[in-house]
């Protein structure tokens, strides 16, 4: 089976702001793919394009081998969408969403939302707008997941969810993924993806600046290295060793991020010289990944 | 209730319509309470009679008189207030048909819903239909039933006739709004332009037989259509149905297609 989303040469524009610039990208089935990237660098817009509520200004891209404005219909059949900025109807309930939403697809009450609404806590029984924005969040990932779509295409799903829900959702997408299905899921924090993310994708000002397995972002870890010497050591000492980042030499104490493999490089050279105190931690995953795809463009908020 | 878009948007006008449904049942009930006080004052005829005629004209279906209950009717109620009202709800159901729920943002749900932008479009229409002409049919019946209580023979075919027309009237300019709201997104477009081509229109039929220049454009009003025959008393004018639906279906057609072909905005 081909890929489940193919992106080529995916560019958007609103008027002289270009969202999304010559996107090329794919998702494969059983595949969660984490699209990450600072506000505004494009993910919703993406997203948006991706479920035919917006048109491609150049570009084209398919899902499930169809094209994503022209035959919208058919697609939506097999996708779940969880919007960005969710909103629902106010005087109705859950279950009401869950009926609503059924008979548009043709169908009634799937047996699987009552099951949903368990594992995450949820009571469909009350109107939407006395939910939380937590709650509403979760009534999306029902709507989203009650049919056991082949696609999902969840835009910052886990906004708003406290850390518990967030590992059920977490579950909810290895689940799905497990039994074949595929997840574009996008976020502004790596901290959201990393558990669940075989692939991520970094954006950043409308263009796609890397694509990285998450185990080779691992493999690449930083490690926080720490050494006090006995005597002053030059300031040049660990320049013959690659790939190393914020080196500071300071007479007789050394600091610097190295990842895995420069650490026996280091450690040579090290060892060269009498070291009174040595320390060596792996950092966040999260810090790697900010080390090496832009820190402080990265909205914490 | 939520079985499909157009089930559900009727749900979601339910309240409105009860209102508005109350809103006519009073309001007829009001000039039919008042009617038997100016059958027996001639001197109300006289005084339409001597208003300025570019005012009679603008607020009174020329020609009618105020000692028949036909006539009363007619410079009462049909005038004026029942087109406001109908026009007024049909635009808000236009208007809310798309671009309520797309500045509400609920549009997204439906729009990623395995329907068609054009189904969407059709079942929303299929409600203001429904509602536009409810509300008629509840004038209609509040006037021959509640005329009966006064002694008012009207003609119930004539009555139906008028509404027929009435309807229509409103369909009219609901559909603008909905035509616009489809090709825009915009809630305030969609309710401000109808609103002002209602009130062109209105003035362009009401002072189209004495202004010689708007006398040309005085058969495009849908005012023009709507009463200019005098349904009260001559029944169905089907040149003017037809008039009236086709401009209907072409502002439908240009909705879904406007729809079909824009971004759903966020
Ligand atoms: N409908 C729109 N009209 C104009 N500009 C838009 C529109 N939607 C998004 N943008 C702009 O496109 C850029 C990307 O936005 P978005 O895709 O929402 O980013 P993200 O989801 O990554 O935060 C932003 O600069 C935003 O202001
Ligand atoms: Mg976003």
């Amino acid at each position: 089976m081909g890929s489940v989303i193919t992106a080529e040469g995916l560019t958007k524009a609103f008027g002289a702001t270009v969202a999304l610039r010559d996107l090329t990208l794919e998702v494969q089935p059983g595949e969660v793919f984490g699209y990450l990237g600072p506000n505004g660098a494009g993910k919703t817009t993406t997203l948006r394009l991706i479920m035919g509520l917006i048109r491609p200004t150049t570009g084209s891209v398919s899902v499930l081998g169809m094209d994503a404005w022209r035959d919208a219909v058919p697609i939506h059949a097999r996708v779940g969408y969880v919007p960005g900025e969710l909103v629902l109807y106010d005087r109705l309930t859950g279950y009401d969403h869950v009926d609503y939403l059924a008979a548009l697809r043709g169908g009634t009450r799937p047996a699987r939302v009552d099951q949903l609404a368990e594992q995450l806590d949820l009571d469909l029984r009350r109107p939407a707008r006395e939910l939380s924005r937590g709650n509403r969040q979760k009534v999306a990932l029902v709507l989203a997941l009650m049919t056991e779509p082949e696609l999902l295409v969840l835009d910052e799903p886990t906004g708003g969810l406290d850390p518990m829900v967030q590992r059920t959702v977490q579950g909810l997408i290895l689940d799905h993924a497990a039994g074949g299905g595929a997840v574009l899921l996008s976020s502004h924090v790596l901290g959201e993806v990393q558990r669940v993310a075989s692939r991520i994708g970094v954006l950043r000002a409308g263009r796609l600046v890397a694509v990285e397995r998450l185990d080779d972002l691992r493999a690449k870890s930083l490690h926080h290295v720490e050494v006090q010497f006995a005597e002053a050591v030059p300031a040049g000492i660990l320049d013959p060793v690659p790939d190393l980042r914020d080196v500071t030499v300071d007479g007789s104490s050394l600091r610097c991020s190295a990842p895995q493999s420069s650490l026996d490089a280091v450690l040579k050279v090290v060892s060269a010289h009498p070291v009174v105190d040595f320390a060596c931690a792996e950092a966040e995953l999260e810090e790697t990944f900010l080390a090496y795809y832009g820190a402080g463009e990265t909205d914490a908020a | 209730m939520l079985r499909d878009i157009t089930t559900k948007t009727l749900r979601d006008q339910g309240r409105a319509f009860a209102g508005w449904g109350v809103a006519i049942v009073l309001l007829v009930a009001m000039y039919v309470a008042i009617w038997p006080s100016m059958r027996d004052q001639p001197a109300m005829s006289d005084f339409i009679d001597q208003m300025p005629e570019a005012f009679r004209n603008l607020f009174a279906t020329s020609g009618a008189d105020m000692s028949t209950p036909v006539g009363y009717l007619q410079i009462e109620l049909l005038s004026f207030m029942a087109p406001i009202l109908v026009i007024l709800y049909a635009v808000t159901a236009g208007s809310a048909a798309v671009a309520g729920e797309e500045s509400r943002r609920t549009l997204d749900l439906l729009v990623t819903a395995p329907v068609s932008r054009r189904r969407l479009v059709l079942e929303k229409t299929l409600a203001m239909v429904i509602g536009t002409v409810g509300l008629s049919a509840l004038l209609g019946l509040a006037l021959v039933v509640e005329g009966r209580f006064a002694d008012m023979s009207l003609p119930t075919a004539d009555v139906a006739a008028a509404m027929l027309h009435l309807a229509l009237l409103g369909l009219v300019f609901g559909g603008v709004a909905l035509a616009i709201g489809c090709a825009t997104g915009s809630p305030g477009l969609s309710k401000g332009i109808p609103a002002v081509l209602a009130v062109v229109t209105y003035i362009v039929n009401g002072l189209g037989g004495m202004v010689s220049w708007l006398e040309p454009l005085q058969k495009y009003s849908p005012f023009y259509q709507y009463a200019a025959h005098d349904p009260l008393r001559t029944g169905v004018s089907w040149p003017a149905v037809v008039v009236a639906f086709v401009t209907v279906v072409v502002l439908v057609v240009v909705a879904v297609l406007g729809f079909e072909r824009r971004d759903v905005h966020n």
